[in-house]
């Protein structure tokens, strides 16, 4: 297990963030969304601390926790004065001994259940909320690990049993498959030693093989034309999204899309709000993205529609501004506020000790150096007009892509 | 049905963690083929006790008057080269006048569209090209202008944080299209259950005509009837330096801050006219307890809440029930997530919320619920919410209520952008520099019997609304029979549609 400490004592408060190399990407056929709901599953008890006390005795102590699961990793991270240190790594190190055992069927059916509530709460009930649950089958083919959002289906959440959650443990939830950051108010010597007594002492079958071959993967984008798709929900005003894959995260043109999603909506005077919502008021709003990943990118546009507005109108408007990006480099000043904006957000995430614990578990898990923020700003700084331009004309190709509309249902107004 | 199963579960490992050395307990609870004589020692060894941490002492600003009679409230942060500051003035939309709710909020909005030397499109540039963000807002009882930045840039971003609140230029065209924009986004917010619950309980809990009644953005009628006249006016009246608090939290040191006031503020000037007294309205009292449904036909679940009103700010007892508060709705281990999200599996989250408002605001519990389930939650949410306002905490609340008191203050003060906002409210909503240090000790200070007797005064169900947005043709049925009469039916503005309480 990599372990990596920063201390800080500027306020009373410390930070334990250990992040496992297990995602939505690493599950088998009919499993979708079970790295998440395993993510869940790790506070559901062990023999040393039975069901709720993981959380029981660290907010008694004065902490709080959470956890977070995406396509390519799984975090879990505690926060708490600086006396509950050796509670938050003793708790840690315990479920990693042996949560897995010690799974019942009460317990998976519990978290099942809330797992299907978290979906329907934050995509089913929310108003363009379906899109990501969408997006991912649209955009990457069947077999792709990223062909399925990571919440998953109702169905697979539905088919997991106590024996796929043992299995997932054993395989992924090792400390060789783990990083752990400490931060903040603490005594990295004494940090260290209480570290090597509880987790030192938890076996390892050494780092499990990542089931995506590098090598085999696509060159480029795996669309070869525009796949449409026109869905339903309870939204008022209808919005059109563009997603197209891109370039991997810290590959060469990741760092000039982040850029390019800047020029195209940052601010009133970016291309796609001046264009679309400021000047021939098409659009109510305008968002982009791009949203990096360990094996594939996708760079995502998403505009609203005013009340009214045709949506070929509106796609048409979006595919003049992609057409100009990709023809002509943007200008220099265009290419200044979003570099200093990302300069800024470079600073701005810092402010946390939680945050910082985070992100040196990220660079560690991503490019193997917690110490890389940096080179990453780097990647930023030393970006180029016509670099931005390339990856643009590269990337952002108006004959493969995915074009996503989202209009109201029947109950539109309806009361 | 799950109640019984974790009770026994929890027993039965109590019992192993208090008599880890009785052989035959521990040969029955661990399912291994051949017992050991002895078990070998736990490797991990036993959990560490988590000492008590040392007391937390919030910082407590350096407040000073520059000579055009600005009032700054400064907390020093030289750690990173990043500074964050907040405007804030005493008027929210709790000042909106009677048929034009959204006005102080669409004053705000305004703001930076065009300001000083520049245009609306103009001055985002400028903002961007500083690599800083620039927020303006309003709150029922406040409205700010806010901007963070890179130490490096400071005095630029001044200037033009200076020009927002100042120098504001309201132009016809821009205000014609802010404003359009601003009537469509509340034609969208209709769409999103969570802000729909909010905005019904206000309108419910404080009724017609209160100050706090209506959404701070205006409902789709109120905001049409709104013109750039009432705004300018509104501006010239609210928005003055004798009324404004400049809050800096940051790497800025004291003679930088006077230096960047005097040059860029000092020629602000308040009107000779009295300014608006700032409004801290009454607690709406009733009728009650009753439910008020909103449709939303289909939808997979339903939007609960239970209010009530909660206590004003300036209350020496609303720390207090802030912590109260923690133990019912305000931590992953509260009753009401446990009850509601790991008992029952009715939610991925049930929480409660003590509205930090100059008059009385509102005590609120809330989930969203599998639509299946909705009386089921209801009923459940209040059962809690009664158990609580009857008994307070338990000693174990008491105490880590205590803890994650002190916890969410070490955090609040934290991040700079995070702290600037916290105090620039603070200072609107007419509290004292050191008001979280004398909130800090009261909470802190606070016995079993002080909270036991605020969750008492102030949690009682019976003295509540309950709010549900969801499908009317699945939930009407059930929720009938929870016996609250007959159910009041109001739209996603928070209008009443049709249907009377029956008395």
């Amino acid at each position: 297990m990599t372990v990596i400490l920063h201390e800080d004592h500027a306020l009373p408060v410390v930070a334990v963030n250990l992040a496992y190399k297990v995602g939505s990407r690493f599950e088998g056929p009919r499993r979708t969304g079970f790295a998440h709901l395993f993510e869940h599953l790790m506070f559901m008890g062990t023999r040393r601390a039975p069901t709720k006390a993981f959380d029981e005795w660290m907010e008694g102590a004065g902490g709080w926790n959470n956890a977070d699961t995406s396509e390519d990793h799984t975090e879990f991270f505690d926060v708490g004065p600086p006396t509950s240190l050796p509670l938050l790594l003793w708790l840690e190190a315990d479920r990693l001994s042996d949560l897995g055992p010690m799974m019942t069927e009460e317990k998976l059916d519990a978290q099942r259940e809330v797992v299907r509530n978290e979906r329907r709460q934050t995509s089913e009930n929310q108003p363009y909320g379906k899109v990501e649950l969408m997006l991912p089958e649209l955009l990457f083919p069947e077999g792709h690990p990223y062909h399925h959002p990571v919440i998953g289906s109702h169905e697979d959440l539905e088919a997991a049993t106590v024996s796929d959650v043992k299995a997932f443990f054993a395989e992924w939830y090792d400390p060789a498959n783990a990083s752990l950051v400490v931060a903040g108010d603490f005594d990295p010597k004494e940090a260290t030693a209480t570290i090597g007594r509880y987790f030192g002492q938890i076996s390892s079958h050494g780092a499990p093989v990542d089931p995506w071959d590098a090598a085999r993967a696509p060159a480029g984008t795996t669309l070869r034309e525009v796949v449409r798709k026109t869905i339903t929900d309870r939204v008022e005003l209808p919005k059109v999204i563009m997603a197209w894959q891109s370039p991997k995260h810290f590959a060469s043109g990741d760092a000039e899309l982040d850029l390019l999603a800047s020029v195209l909506t940052s601010g009133k005077a970016s291309r796609l709000y001046k264009s679309l919502v400021y000047d021939k008021k098409l659009a109510q709003s305008v968002e982009a993205e791009q949203g990096s990943g360990d094996i594939a990118s996708r760079f995502v546009v998403g505009v609203i529609a005013r009340p009214g507005v045709a949506l070929d109108k509106l796609e048409a408007a979006i595919d003049a501004e992609l057409a100009s990006i990709r023809s002509k480099p943007v200008t220099d000043e265009e290419l200044v506020r979003a570099k200093n904006g990302v300069s800024t957000g470079f600073v701005a995430r810092l402010q946390s000790v939680k945050a910082r614990a985070s992100l040196l578990n990220a660079y560690e898990l991503d490019v193997g150096d917690p110490g890389f923020a940096q080179k990453d700003l780097d990647r930023y700084t030393g970006a180029t007009r016509a670099g931005l331009q390339a990856v643009a004309a590269k990337v952002l190709d108006p004959n493969a892509r995915v074009v996503l509309r989202v209009v109201p249902d029947s109950h539109k107004g309806a009361l | 049905m799950s109640l019984p199963r974790v009770l026994a579960l929890g027993f039965l490992a109590m019992a192993a963690c208090a008599e880890p050395q009785t052989p035959a307990k521990v040969a029955e609870s661990v399912p291994r083929p051949a017992p050991l004589p002895a078990p070998p020692p736990d490797p991990l060894g036993p959990k560490p006790e988590a000492h008590l941490p040392a007391p937390y002492a919030p910082p407590v600003p350096d407040v000073f008057v520059t000579k055009g009679g600005l009032t700054v409230w400064l907390v020093e942060r030289h750690a990173l080269p990043y500074v964050a500051m907040t405007v804030s003035i005493p008027t929210g939309s709790s000042s909106d006048p009677k048929g034009k709710a959204g006005l102080a909020f669409e004053t705000a909005d305004m703001l930076d569209e065009g300001a000083g030397g520049r245009g609306s499109i103009e001055l985002s540039r400028a903002v961007d090209a500083l690599g800083a963000s620039l927020v303006t807002a309003a709150t029922v009882d406040a409205s700010t202008a806010s901007l963070s930045v890179l130490k490096k840039n400071l005095v630029p971003a001044f200037t033009l944080l200076s020009d927002v609140v100042a120098r504001p230029r309201f132009d016809p065209a821009e205000w014609k299209r802010a404003h359009e924009l601003e009537l469509n986004d509340l034609v969208e917010r209709a769409a999103d259950p969570e802000e729909v619950e909010r905005l019904v309980t206000r309108a419910v809990l404080f009724g017609l005509d209160h100050p706090y009644a209506h959404p701070v953005d205006g409902t789709t009628t109120s905001a049409k009837s709104i013109v750039l006249e009432d705004v300018r006016k509104f501006y010239l009246s609210a928005w003055r330096p004798d009324r404004a608090i400049l809050v800096v939290v940051g790497d800025a040191t004291k003679a930088e801050v006077t230096a960047l006031v005097d040059q860029n503020l000092g020629a602000w000037k308040s009107p000779t006219a009295a300014p608006p007294a700032p409004v801290a309205p009454e607690a709406f009292r009733g009728p009650w307890p009753r439910l008020v449904l909103v449709d939303r036909p289909e939808a997979p679940q339903s939007v609960i809440s239970l209010a009530r009103p909660g206590l004003a700010a300036s209350d020496p007892r609303e720390p207090v029930l802030a912590r109260a508060n923690l133990a019912l709705g305000g931590l992953f281990t509260s009753r009401l997530n446990q009850d509601l999200r790991e008992q029952r599996g009715y939610t991925y989250g049930a929480g409660s919320r003590v509205a930090h408002t100059r008059g009385v605001g509102s005590f609120v519990s809330y989930a969203s619920v599998f639509t299946e389930k909705t009386a089921d939650a209801v009923q459940a949410l209040v059962a809690d919410v009664a158990e609580y306002a009857k008994t307070g905490p338990t000693n174990e609340e008491t105490d880590k209520t205590r803890l994650q008191t002190r916890g969410d203050l070490v955090e609040k003060f934290e991040a700079y952008d995070r702290a600037a906002e916290h105090l620039a409210i603070e200072a609107a909503l007419g509290l004292p520099a050191d008001h979280e240090r004398t909130a800090a000790l009261a909470a802190d200070e606070a016995t079993k019997e002080a909270l036991s007797k605020l969750a008492s005064d102030c949690m009682d169900p019976s003295r509540a609304v309950v709010i549900v947005v969801g499908p009317a043709a699945k939930i009407e049925g059930p929720l009938r029979a929870l016996g609250y009469g007959e159910i009041e039916i109001r739209d996603t503005d928070g209008s009443v549609v049709k249907g009377k309480r029956a008395l």
